[in-house]
């Protein structure tokens, strides 16, 4: 019986929700035991893989290079997880929004970096704005007991019941 | 022909990065970047936020180091009020610190970077990571879980929250300690101690695996800065800002917070979202100087607590008075996070951690206010503007790790250097390249901010690329 | 005979209750509002408490007044989606960011949103640009975290009897203004008493000074002066 593939991403996020889904301590390695971790920015991969049977996604969608790879996300990924506030609400990333990106650049830089990196979406955006989202987990961050709740129902196949577990903020 | 090899994304650490090696017709490398790909534009979006607010706003900047964040701004904030806060809410603020860098040292030591170290550089991909070594090295892993624990379960019992707590205020702390909760963390600190004293023994056994990545991971003099508490020793949360140069002579010392001015500055990169501070005096790029675990060990006299002391003593044996390679930023780390449990042990047990006055309240006294702690990377540095009514007018923050982007930059150039061969190019080269970024433990969602004013740079470059004439302008 | 009416099938007696919510409350029935207060005037704006009236369709609760006979139900699935989706076009409006407001744990629209499953907005957010007013001395008002209930503006008017506040404007674009949409530190009638903050459900109105998470607001007092003057309209 082959292992079940789980992935993390973030977009333009904070990591604290990926620090709490950390914050399950020993709990960890359990959830190692039955899946395996193929993508994400505690490992290696430096292609997000084909066949991915959960992802949690945290952040909002900011940049060219989030929503390329969100969209390859949403294709190989069989259930969506929008993890914490800016994924789901996009939270704090948002409230640059109504700034424009060239005023935000203006006040950082003198002369904004055009090489290598990406530009800037208009606004920055929760996941579900952007592709299908399957689950959503609000919190800023969700607790580790949610979200290690949350993995355990998915890892069983049984898609779960967040009521009273999760809230905004 | 040449060539470019890109490495999208370096994995392993906190925000986003790629780089690009250029390789010359000889398949040897001719350049590097390093592009930090994501700008939040925090400093802009806050402008009209009341001052108070900034602590728990700033802090969504990093989920690793909220912390840090809060304790920058709620200096800041003090200032800003013009209120010097109750003793004890200055124990507890300096508590919280340290559990802090302790969680933070131990995900970056056993989760980013163990893997590297134990399964090594060439090890199979797919399985260089925390749970690949929990299969080979579980009792390992657990010693890394069970550190980070340690340090997220302080923070949880004296703030409320593991991550984004709102415990830490302007004027001090929103809640004294309870009894129960001092005696809970310290009836931890055993286990805490032991993990380090393990991890120490493992790694400086283990210093001859090593030896290459010692003298080609960033191994170069630079500057470097760091806070010092008036005793000259390891402080997290307060102290003089020291610059020291590549000998060790103090050149610089910051006593006035807003003073930072007068020797940052900082440089704007075609090719990163990250900009680049130099040690303004000096000038850029020479005046490059590095900040964090290693630059720390190397500005202060001693740590302040007996079994750091030590270890450090032993480090400075092998390695002299100060540090130049950027391998040992790892070394330096564990021994911060075993004088970051002594001192937490220190103040649990000052009979004043457990007062009840912990907040002093004052409204606008100030129009501005600088806040500067140690982060886990390095100096954090919150700086507010405020009019009369408290609205935030202005804004900069100048994060630790930014200050480390020339020296990661030429890090990055002298790895490729060695280690990457174009014409026979297998990923444990490329890996390399990686992991001696992962040695600043590098907070790159927290980086990418304004720092000051910046520099006017004009540069005129051949084609060639070499640099012909270039105009700075304050 | 004691007037009658029934409740989600239970007979309720008709005991002078001036709308059908104080009814639904009296039988023990939580309903869920926000514009409504016991000792203000009606407002019927939130449209939380809608109930299902037989032939007469869905109506709000506060504003219906009792009549012998009348089938009243609280819950239907269709009621529930419509409550639903009230809620979730209060938050697209505006910038309702939990996570660093005054009132985080202590909202009555975050704790509302929770209590109903809602995980996500299924609405596209507006993004006005909004300003929180600094200008009073004591006190801020945030529009990002202004949910156009009026508790404030009937408080001060009808409790204080100040009467700062109002609602200008249509549809989005309405904006609780003070006065003659002047800064609320200009204001000539405010009294500084903080009546408004504390009838405020969310941290649009708060007190300076106090952190994020840190904005409590207790209601009571102002209900007890209220109904002790009779100030109900």
């Amino acid at each position: 019986m082959s292992k079940a593939r789980i992935a993390t991403v973030w977009l333009d996020g904070c990591s604290g929700c990926h620090m709490s889904l950390l914050d399950i301590d020993e709990g960890i390695l359990a959830i190692a035991a039955k899946a395996d971790l193929v993508y994400g920015p505690l490992v290696d991969a430096q292609e997000f893989p084909a066949n991915v049977d959960v992802t949690l996604v945290e952040g909002a969608v900011s940049s060219q290079d989030d929503l390329k790879l969100i969209n390859k996300v949403r294709k190989n990924t069989r259930v969506l997880v929008s993890l914490g506030d800016c994924a789901v609400t996009a939270n704090v990333p948002a409230m640059r929004n109504g700034i424009p990106p060239k005023a935000l650049l203006a006040r950082i830089y003198t002369k904004p970096p055009t090489d290598g990196v990406p530009a800037l979406l208009k606004n920055a955006l929760p996941v579900h704005e952007v592709v299908k989202v399957d689950l959503h987990v609000p919190g800023c961050p969700p607790k580790p007991e949610a979200i290690g709740f949350v993995l355990g129902e998915l890892l069983e196949g049984r898609k779960p019941d967040l009521a009273g577990k999760v809230k905004f903020g | 022909m040449p060539r470019t090899i890109t490495i999208d994304h370096v994995t392993r650490i906190e925000g986003h990065a790629k780089i690009t090696i250029q390789l010359n017709d000889d398949g040897k490398v001719a350049d590097t970047k390093f592009h930090v790909t994501q700008v939040r534009g925090f400093e802009k979006f806050v402008e009209g936020r009341p001052y108070y607010e900034m602590p728990s706003i700033t802090a969504r900047i990093c989920g690793i180091c909220p912390i840090s964040h809060l304790i920058a701004s709620v200096k800041a904030c003090d200032a800003i009020m013009a209120v010097q806060i109750p003793e004890p809410a200055r124990l507890l603020r300096e508590l919280l610190h340290c559990a802090q860098f302790v969680q933070s040292h131990a995900l970056s030591f056993f989760y980013l970077s163990a893997p590297d170290m134990l399964l090594g550089m060439d090890s199979d991909p797919a399985l260089r990571n925390v749970l690949g070594l929990a299969a080979s090295h579980p009792e390992l892993v657990k010693d890394g879980i069970a550190l980070r624990k340690f340090g997220q379960q302080a923070i949880e019992r004296l703030a409320g929250e593991r991550i984004h707590p709102s415990w830490t205020v302007p004027g001090g702390v929103n809640k004294p300690l309870s009894k129960e909760n001092r005696d809970f963390i310290l009836s931890e600190v055993p286990i805490a101690k032991s993990v380090i004293r393990r991890t120490l023994k493992f790694f400086k056994g283990a210093l001859d695996n090593y030896k290459e990545e010692i003298e080609t991971f960033g191994n170069a003099p630079s500057l470097y800065a760091g806070l010092v508490d008036y005793d000259g020793h390891l402080n997290f949360y307060d102290g003089r800002l020291l610059f020291k140069d590549a000998d060790g002579q103090p050149i610089a010392s910051v006593t006035r917070p807003i003073d930072y001015q007068k020797y940052m500055a900082e440089a704007d990169l075609t090719s990163s979202y990250l900009k680049a501070p130099y040690y303004k005096p000096i000038g850029y790029p020479e005046g490059i100087y590095r900040v964090g675990p290693l630059a720390r060990l190397n500005v202060i006299d001693s740590c302040g607590t007996p079994e750091a002391d030590a270890e450090l003593a032993e480090y400075r044996q092998r390695f002299g008075p100060i540090a130049e390679s950027s391998y040992l930023f790892h070394y330096a780390r564990l021994i911060e996070a075993l004088f970051g449990v002594e001192r937490m042990e220190q103040l649990l047990e000052n009979p004043d951690i457990l007062a009840p006055h912990v907040r002093a309240t004052a409204g606008v006294n100030a129009l501005e206010g600088v806040g500067i702690a140690e982060a886990p990377r390095g100096t954090l540095i919150h700086h507010y503007k405020v009019d009369e009514k408290g609205a935030i007018v202005w804004a900069n923050l100048i994060i630790a790790t930014g200050h480390n982007n020339l020296a990661i930059n030429r890090s990055i150039k002298q790895v490729a250097e060695h280690f990457v061969d174009g014409n026979q190019m297998k990923e444990g080269m490329l890996n390399r390249v990686s992991a001696v970024v992962r040695a600043y433990d590098p907070c790159l969602s927290c980086s990418t901010h304004a720092i000051g004013v910046p520099a006017l740079q004009i540069e005129l470059r051949s084609a060639q690329g070499e640099l012909l004439h270039r105009v700075d302008q304050d | 005979m004691q007037p009658t009416l029934t409740i989600d099938g239970k007979t309720v007696v008709i005991e002078g209750e001036r709308n059908l919510l104080e009814l639904i409350r009296k039988a023990n029935i939580d309903l869920p509002t926000f514009c409504y207060h016991s000792e203000l005037s009606v407002y019927g704006a939130c449209r939380l408490c809608i109930v299902q009236i037989e032939g007469r369709g869905i109506q709000g609760a506060c504003s219906t007044p009792p009549e012998p006979g009348l089938k009243v139900q609280t819950t239907t699935p269709e009621i529930r989606e419509i409550r639903r989706i009230a809620v979730e076009l209060l938050f697209s409006e505006r910038n309702h960011v939990c996570s660093v407001c005054v009132s985080n744990n202590h909202c009555e629209l975050q704790t509302l949103a929770a209590k109903l499953g809602i995980t996500n907005i299924r609405y596209p957010y507006s993004y006005p640009k909004l300003k929180a007013d600094l200008s009073h001395r004591r006190y801020v008002m945030d529009q990002n975290r202004c949910i156009l209930c009026s508790r404030c503006v009937r408080t001060c008017a009808e409790v204080e009897g100040a009467h700062v506040w109002d609602i200008a404007g249509r549809g989005v674009q309405s904006r609780l203004i003070a006065e003659l949409c002047q800064p609320w530190g200009t204001s000539r009638n405010c009294t500084d008493c903080g009546k408004c903050v504390q009838s405020c459900p969310t941290g649009a109105l708060a007190e300076k000074g106090y952190a994020v998470e840190e904005m409590t607001k207790r209601s009571e007092p102002i209900t007890r002066l209220a109904a002790h003057r009779g100030a109900s309209l």
